[in-house]
């Protein structure tokens, strides 16, 4: 079987898996891309969202057979060729991550909703990330989703180093 | 020789022991220099600091990153007194030996009054207490990240350590280039000289090492001069959370590895009777089926090795399997969360009322000063058990080959994990090599190592291969640690005027340390245990000048296997006593803020912090209708932090809007981590106080996965300030205070909201 993955056709030896397996297991333990997270295995909290035709999915309870064909994105697939997302230079200029293992998901669940939404509201912040973080960081990717929103918005001038003060 | 004259002359031969080891100086935290080269490009300096051939610092990191920012705040104490950037200090995982054993947390383990430890002012016998227990610890060399310790830990090792390799540096180059050592200076790691002559510490590592320099030209730089600490620079470790290349626990991908997980027997304590093997061998990817014991307090179990966790997922959910409960009493029946309330209850009003418990404070004549008052006001709180949940499930990757262990774990214990291992593979200690890697939330969960010792014994099974070990969410739900169940009794006697005049309260709870070390030193195990500071604290320490107290901690024995829990003790104490207070402020009709500053006159810096915070949040300040304001000061870990939470009732469900936090936790190193950890203890703390229980019944935890025990989500969240009091005390702990007075602040609210006092954790009901 071969999946797309970043851009890359990937092969999946059909051996290592099958048909029911949810796509994050398959994502690390048979490709490796161990970026996106296991939590709870029953799409509550998130910790291993990826983007599947461009929307944030639960790869925990995805199953393989239903991602053949379509588009998949990791958060090791996120930044461009050159830098990075604007999304995770604004995590960085925010200091978003404490222990940082839910924030592979938290970046994808954002990313889908800039997509759909360039300029989301508090309320819209609000539906679309609903990813649990145990650290308490969630004033902080607030902050930093309407930062690289303002810095994908067309009318603003070239994105040039954030800076923004985290105390 | 009689008996008594044995135990005489044994007990004096045990004093002079003690007196002799009382007399040697205490050991040496700088370490030596060792091997002059660890490598043949690398210099030893001294037990913290290696110098690489290109100029680089290796500082050997004796603390587990879990989310606290100490892979960031520890070298810049480093990068402070070395003039380099931390974009050129890089971080080795310290080594097994006691000079990096943790000696901060232990001293935060004494039970003093904030009455007899007013920074300046410290009595005789908490000066002596501090100097016994640090120079036990110092010998003891125990490593763990806990206890909020890790920059009160380093405060004066790490900057002496990087100190005495400037000297030596410095020497170096002086020799070398035959120039006065005064004349020289360094500039982001480089060693320069007016003449234009400069080079970078790697060109003096070798010299440096063959210097001795005498302790009065190591000059630890001072706070008129620093340059790093204070300021915020950019967390060392976020880059790779941001992109997907930081390594948990569960990115450890050894080659050759199998996947194994663990199903417990759901009744705590239990074990399988009888397991189809068979069946279980014959599903898709099964390599093996092992079952595990009580190792390390875990309950038992049987874990399934495959070729990918989905298949050992799959094979160990469907695997049929008989359980036995553990032994019990028929007539009491299985651990049951509301018998053990009502018995913490009964324990708690018992020794209450008999002058019972272990008196962690008494000062004054309670009896006397109750027959005298006017009144009393009495109340009685209940805080239920709690889990950990950490984001990263427990998990664990071991090898054992040729004799040797390998581990690969995100633990918080690595001087436990390492035992552990060794004890259960048969081999000594040294045979244990442990990898630590990130760790997806700690708070207290990875201060156990059951996940460890699990792990060890299956790879025992798989032929040398490396086994990666997870536990599904529902077993870290349902056999974790859990933060002890609590039921404080607490009496006040009021003047006519309402002002307290005594207090007499009780809590009741399980202790944890006894337990905790029986399951990972099971050789200290006691048969009694001594009183644990940690069933107390927050409880018996209060600031507020009530002139009579007794105060005092009942241990229980419920069962539930206990563990430390962010803040610990604090943790439900805050909630019981910074509620309690603002009943008596209640009943004498005073303001929570103004009534709070009557009472800490003879402790200003407490006084500072909740004025700090009342002022920030415009206490007094009318709100919107509907809103309401609450506040709790609590100081735990060193560090003291008023809260004051704005809420309101949205369809009858509390809405926290806005939190203001000030903190004086004595000399910042990284203000923007303290704000961090003030965000997340508050979140933590709310999502504890709004939904957090471990109910069990029939022996079985009820609630299995984040569906059955909801979190704080973005959405619930407050907007969150935080506000530092300058400081030039010695740095307290941030990674736990801000997590006690976040429940007490949104009951209090509450109550200034509805004028109803709720006494039971959480608030609100669990989901249907």
């Amino acid at each position: 079987m071969q999946l797309q993955i970043n851009g890359q056709t990937r092969d999946v030896p059909d051996d290592a898996t099958d048909p029911s397996m949810p796509l994050l297991w398959v994502l690390r333990d048979v490709l490796q891309l161990t970026g996106t997270k296991f939590g709870c295995g029953i799409a509550a909290c998130g910790a291993c969202t990826v983007r599947v035709d461009g929307q944030a999915v639960r790869s925990c309870v995805t199953p393989l057979s239903s991602v053949q064909g379509r588009s998949i994105q990791t958060i090791e697939g996120l930044a461009g060729d050159k830098e990075p997302h604007p999304l995770q230079a604004a995590w960085v200029a925010h200091q978003v991550p404490q222990c940082g293992y839910c924030q592979s998901g938290m970046l994808m669940a954002a990313a889908a909703l800039l997509d759909t939404t360039p300029e989301p509201t508090d309320a819209q912040i609000d539906a679309a990330i609903t990813n649990l973080c145990r650290c308490g960081t969630y004033p902080r990717v607030r902050a930093a989703i309407k930062t690289a929103a303002a810095q994908l918005r067309p009318t603003r001038p070239p994105r040039g180093p954030l800076r923004v003060k985290t105390a | 020789m009689k008996r008594r004259t044995f135990v005489l002359s044994g007990a004096a031969l045990g004093g002079a022991l003690l007196v002799g080891w009382g007399a040697m100086p205490p050991r040496d935290r700088v370490g030596r220099r060792g091997p002059l080269t660890s490598t043949d490009n690398e210099v030893r300096l001294n037990g913290w600091i290696r110098i690489a051939a290109d100029g680089r610092v290796l500082l050997a990191m004796n603390r587990s990153e879990m989310g606290q920012g100490v892979h960031t705040a520890l070298p810049m104490l480093v990068a402070e007194q070395l003039d380099i950037g931390l974009d050129r200090i890089q971080l080795e995982q310290a080594g097994p030996e006691a000079l990096y054993g943790n000696v901060a947390m232990f001293l935060g383990a004494l039970p003093f009054h904030p009455d007899d430890r007013e920074p300046g002012h410290e009595t005789r016998g908490v000066r002596a207490g501090r100097w016994f227990v640090a120079k036990l610890a110092r010998e003891l060399g125990i490593n763990v990240t806990g206890g909020s310790s890790s920059i009160a830990d380093a405060w004066e090792v790490l900057p002496l350590a990087a100190a005495t390799a400037r000297a030596e540096l410095l020497g170096a180059a002086a020799l070398q280039w035959r120039l006065p050592v005064d004349e020289l200076r360094i500039v982001n790691g480089v060693i320069e000289h007016e003449s234009g002559v400069r080079g970078h510490f790697g060109e003096f590592a070798r010299q440096a090492a063959a210097l001795t320099v005498s302790a009065r030209n190591i000059h630890v730089k001072p706070r008129e001069a620093w340059q790093v600490i204070g300021r915020q620079p950019l967390r060392t470790d976020v880059p790779a959370k941001v992109n997907g290349t930081a390594v948990f626990g569960m990115d450890v991908k050894p080659e050759g590895l199998l996947y194994a997980v663990v199903r417990h027997c759901p009744m705590l304590g239990g074990s399988a009777a009888r397991v189809d093997v068979d069946a279980t061998l014959r599903r898709p990817g099964v390599e093996r089926v092992v079952r595990l014991g009580r190792t390390a307090g875990a309950t038992s179990g049987v874990a399934v090795v495959a070729r990918s966790t989905w298949h050992a997922l799959q094979a160990a959910r469907s695997m049929d399997v008989v359980w036995r409960a553990p032994p019990h009493d028929p007539s009491v029946g299985l651990l049951d969360t509301q018998r053990i309330d009502a018995s913490l209850e009964q324990a708690a009003r018992e020794a209450q009322d008999n002058a019972g418990g272990v008196p962690f404070h008494r000062r004054g004549d309670v009896d006397a000063a109750e027959a005298a008052a006017a009144r009393r006001h009495e109340a009685v709180y209940h805080a239920p058990y709690l889990a950990h949940a950490t984001m990263e499930p427990m998990n664990c990757t071991a090898q054992v080959r040729d004799g040797r262990v390998t581990v690969w774990a995100p633990t918080q214990a690595p001087t436990f994990a390492r035992e552990v291992a060794a004890r259960v593979a048969g081999v000594d200690v040294d045979a244990v090599d442990l990898h630590i890697t990130l760790l997806g939330g700690g708070f207290g969960r990875r201060l156990d190592v059951d996940y460890v010792a699990q792990a060890v014994r299956i790879a025992m099974e798989t032929g040398g291969r490396p086994v990666q070990l997870v536990w599904p969410r529902e077993e870290d739900f349902t056999h974790d640690f859990y933060r002890p169940a609590g039921v404080a009794v607490m009496r006040a006697a009021l003047d006519a005027r309402g002002r307290p005049q005594a207090l007499r309260m009780t809590v009741a709870g399980d202790a944890i340390t006894p337990r905790w070390i029986a399951r990972n030193r099971p050789a200290w195990a006691t048969r009694f245990d001594a009183p644990d500071k940690t069933a107390a604290e927050g409880f018996f320490d209060l600031p507020y000048a009530v002139p009579h107290q007794r105060i005092a901690q009942q241990a229980t024995r419920s069962g539930v296997p206990i563990g430390y829990w962010r803040a610990v003790g604090h943790s439900h104490h805050a909630f019981f006593t910074e509620c309690f207070i603002d009943e008596l402020a209640h009943e004498a009709g005073q303001d929570p803020v103004a009534f709070r500053l009557s009472l800490l006159d003879q402790h200003p810096r407490f006084a500072t912090v909740l004025k700090l915070a009342a002022d920030k949040a415009q206490w007094g300040r009318p709100l919107a209708p509907g809103r309401a304001r609450g506040v709790a000061l609590h100081e735990s870990f060193g560090s003291i932090v008023a809260e004051v939470m704005e809420v309101s009732l949205d369809n009858g469900r509390p809405r926290v809007h806005r939190v203001v936090c000030a903190i004086d936790c004595g000399t910042v190193v990284h203000p923007g981590i303290v704000a961090q950890q003030m965000e997340g203890g508050v979140i933590f703390g709310l999502s504890a106080a709004l939904y957090g229980r471990v109910d069990i019944r029939n022996g079985e935890v009820v609630q299995k996965n984040f569906h059955q025990a909801p979190m704080l989500s973005l959405a619930e969240t407050p907007v969150i300030e935080t506000h530092i009091v300058p400081s030039t005390l010695p740095p307290g702990g941030v990674g736990e205070p801000a997590t006690p007075p976040a429940a007490p602040a949104l009951v209090n609210a509450l109550f200034a909201l509805t004028g109803e006092r709720v006494r039971r954790l959480p608030l609100l009901p669990p989901p249907a």
